[in-house]
């Protein structure tokens, strides 16, 4: 996998959890760097060249949402967030910051590394491709066409936005709030309804059973995931 | 009783007036009476003012009525003297029957005015005893006594309850509202009566230079409040029979401050044993469900430390498994008990956002999946269900609980199946399982925290899920229930007010054409 000995630098104050995740993530084959504190991780970040961030939130001198705030500010760099905040508000704030996905502690470290490998394959994809392949279903953003088990499925305008979007973050979590800005503009931040209702319909039309969705995962109170079935 | 002069006069006009109508009727009626009867008729004003203004004016009508019939009808008439001896006997009796029966008359009617007067106090009392025996909030209670005594006695009425912590007395109700008792010599007073639980002010012999009579509310020996009573007449004083009344009003509102002061008592008591139980229940949990887990976890860290190369691939595997299983099961238990702290003390506020009670179902089938292996699950979803206003992730909360509950106590390969349906502006969402079922006599306490049913002791468990699951369906406006019979298991339902529906939304300015 292209993405082995990538460079992961993690912030997180608790040492146990930073041993435990160098031993765990170097046996993978990643470089790994610790900071203990948001000031220190911040620098870190500017002199190690991660192409990956681990942060915590509850840091001793700074919060996470800060960091993820400054590091937005001259970086792209993949943040996952690894927290034992798993209220969704603390979810959303980081996601909406600019944290690429988050974990919640305690995790299981092959969640983990399947979040670190979706974040790194987006980095390394450079180039547009106009068709957005996920197992049986197939979106071609060049003709605004989508395909399942090679039959054209009909999808209203914003249905199609909807899947668009959230295929070309596949595999991230996206927030309720980007995704009603992205499709509907600003002023429908707050009409979660209207998510509830496309993503049901969209649902209906593309999952084999739209109560055990396979493709559109929702992230209870956050948002929603397309994943990619290999 | 006092009148007041001027009364009295009128009485006395109108007792005059009455003789000189008997008069002229007398005059007119001469000719075809004698004079025996005309003396009758002079009876007439004295019986009317008997039983109208007492004793005084009958008597008066009594002479009165003798000087007129001697003057004008017995002859020599227009003189005084008498020429008959019949005519004095006449006089004599006339004057013995007006004296008794006016007499007779007055005490009937003062008898009849002191029933009167008895039967409406009763009545008061009565009234007042039924209307603050129904209330358990005291302000209300004391509000509608001084109602009452004002009302009764035509007075302005104050209750001030002693406040034991500052050493005060309180005004805690009055009527007509804007009474109040001047500062000064009377609040001193109020003190006085207060810790002597004797009457004093005005009207009293202790301290009665003060404006307003101060009446002690006793129970027992202790002085509970003081009712601060000024006559609207202001010279009037109060009666002892008012006092009476005073006191058995007084007597009432000790009952009624007594009542609602037990009755506090009895909550706070019951509350602190409430309390001390779940104290002791949360202990006995604490140390026993996160203990165990924590042994074996140390017990199989430790082995694989220790090992050696004894442990065979299996082994390690069952070793490792164990860590993680256990690690899991602590997590859950305290995530449980931070629910549930979070529920109790309030802080955790539902968040009304709309849901789709499929997407929420499907979540919970992925986060069950693991646990739910062993079991053949069975969803029932019909389309069109409406959205529901709900905090998405607290309705998963329960419906996790309630799942892993019917795995938990069912038996591996039987059914679980998870229907809603709508009804009556209600969200109903079932889980059942065919587990044995719970007895109907714990049906309702399995929502209690901590709360284990007893044929399933040995099954591990905190008895936490259920009561989350209430406490959250509760704050959600809704009820949670569960029905059991030994033919289908037990049937928990929970249900969610739906009580509007989001606006309607149109689709995106292009249109509803489907892309090609």
């Amino acid at each position: 996998m292209s993405s082995e000995g990538a460079r992961i630098l993690v912030i997180d104050d608790e040492k146990q959890i930073r041993r435990m995740l160098k031993a765990a993530l170097e046996g993978y084959g990643y470089n790994i760097a610790e900071a203990a504190f948001g000031h220190d991780g911040l620098n870190q970040a500017a002199i190690f060249h991660p192409d990956l961030i681990i942060l915590d939130l509850g840091l001793p001198d700074i919060d996470g949402i800060e960091v993820i705030k400054r590091l937005r500010e001259w970086t792209k760099i993949p943040i996952i967030i690894l927290s034992v905040r798993e209220h969704e508000d603390d979810k959303i704030d980081a996601l909406d910051a600019g944290a690429d996905d988050y974990v919640t502690k305690p995790f299981s470290m092959g969640e983990l590394l399947a979040r670190l490998r979706v974040a790194l394959r987006h980095v390394a994809k450079t180039d547009d491709e106009p068709i957005l392949n996920f197992g049986e279903l197939t979106v071609d953003l060049a003709h605004r066409n989508v395909m399942l088990r090679g039959e054209e499925i009909k999808l209203t305008p914003t249905e199609y936005e909807l899947l668009k979007f959230l295929a070309l973050k596949a595999d991230r979590v996206v927030t309720h709030r980007q995704l009603l800005r992205a499709i509907w503009g600003p002023n429908y931040q707050e009409q979660t309804h209207y998510l509830r209702i496309y993503i049901g319909q969209l649902r209906h039309k593309i999952e084999t059973d739209p109560s055990q969705p396979a493709y559109i995962i929702t992230e209870p109170g956050v948002g929603y995931r397309l994943v990619t079935r290999d | 009783m006092f009148i007041s002069r001027r009364i009295s006069i009128n009485h006395y006009l109108w007792t005059f007036l009455s003789v000189i109508i008997v008069t002229i009727i007398g005059k007119l009626l001469t000719p075809f009476f004698n004079l025996t009867n005309i003396v009758l008729l002079y009876l007439l004003p004295v019986l009317i003012s008997a039983v109208r203004w007492g004793r005084g004016p009958s008597f008066f009508a009594a002479f009165l009525g003798v000087l007129a019939f001697d003057f004008l009808f017995v002859p020599p008439v227009f003189s005084f003297t008498v020429s008959e001896v019949r005519d004095l006997f006449i006089f004599a009796v006339y004057l013995v029957v007006a004296l008794v029966t006016g007499t007779m008359a007055t005490k009937l009617r003062n008898e009849l005015e002191k029933t009167r007067q008895r039967e409406e106090r009763t009545l008061a009392l009565y009234a007042l005893s039924q209307e603050i025996a129904a209330e358990a909030d005291l302000p209300q209670v004391l509000e509608t006594l001084v109602k009452t005594v004002s009302e009764t006695i035509h007075a302005q009425v104050s209750i001030l309850v002693s406040d034991p912590d500052d050493d005060v007395v309180r005004q805690a109700a009055s009527y007509p509202p804007q009474h109040s008792l001047p500062d000064g010599k009377e609040q001193a007073v109020a003190h006085w009566v207060l810790e002597h639980g004797l009457s004093a002010g005005k009207g009293t012999e202790i301290l009665r230079e003060a404006s307003e009579l101060i009446f002690p509310v006793k129970a027992e020996d202790k002085t509970l409040a003081v009712l601060a009573i000024k006559m609207n007449n202001e010279e009037e004083t109060v009666s002892p029979e008012q006092r009476q009344l005073i006191e058995a009003f007084a007597n009432l509102a000790a009952v009624a401050i007594i009542r609602v002061q037990l009755a506090e008592e009895a909550e706070q008591a019951k509350w602190l044993a409430e309390s001390e139980k779940l104290h002791r229940a949360l202990l006995n949990s604490i140390s026993h469900d996160l203990r165990t887990p924590l042994a074996s976890i140390t017990g199989a860290a430790t082995s694989l430390l220790a090992e050696g190369n004894v442990y065979t691939r299996e082994v390690r595997e069952v070793l490792l498994h164990t860590i993680k299983e256990e690690a899991q099961r602590m997590n859950r238990f305290v995530a449980n008990l931070l629910d549930m702290v979070r529920l109790e003390s309030g802080i955790l506020k539902p968040k009304a956002e709309w849901c789709d009670i499929q997407d929420i179902i499907g979540v919970v089938l992925r986060a069950t999946k693991e646990a739910s292996q062993q079991h053949i699950l069975k969803v029932h979803i019909p389309p069109e269900l409406p959205l529901v206003k709900a905090d998405f992730t607290l309705i998963e909360q329960v419906m996790i609980n309630l799942l892993e509950n019917g795995v938990k106590y069912s038996p591996p390969g039987s059914e679980i199946s998870i229907s809603a349906r709508y009804h009556d502006k209600m969200l109903l969402v079932i889980v059942a399982d065919s587990g044995s079922a719970i007895p109907k006599i714990e049906q309702e306490r399995v929502f209690d925290k901590f709360y284990r049913l007893h044929s399933t002791k040995n099954i591990s468990g905190t008895g936490l899920g259920l009561s989350i699951c209430k406490g959250i369906v509760e704050a959600h406006g809704g009820s949670i229930w569960v029905d059991s019979s030994p033919e289908y298991g037990n049937r928990f339902t929970f249900s969610l007010p739906v009580s509007e529906q989001p606006p309607e939304q149109q689709d995106t300015k292009e249109g509803a054409e489907h892309v090609i």
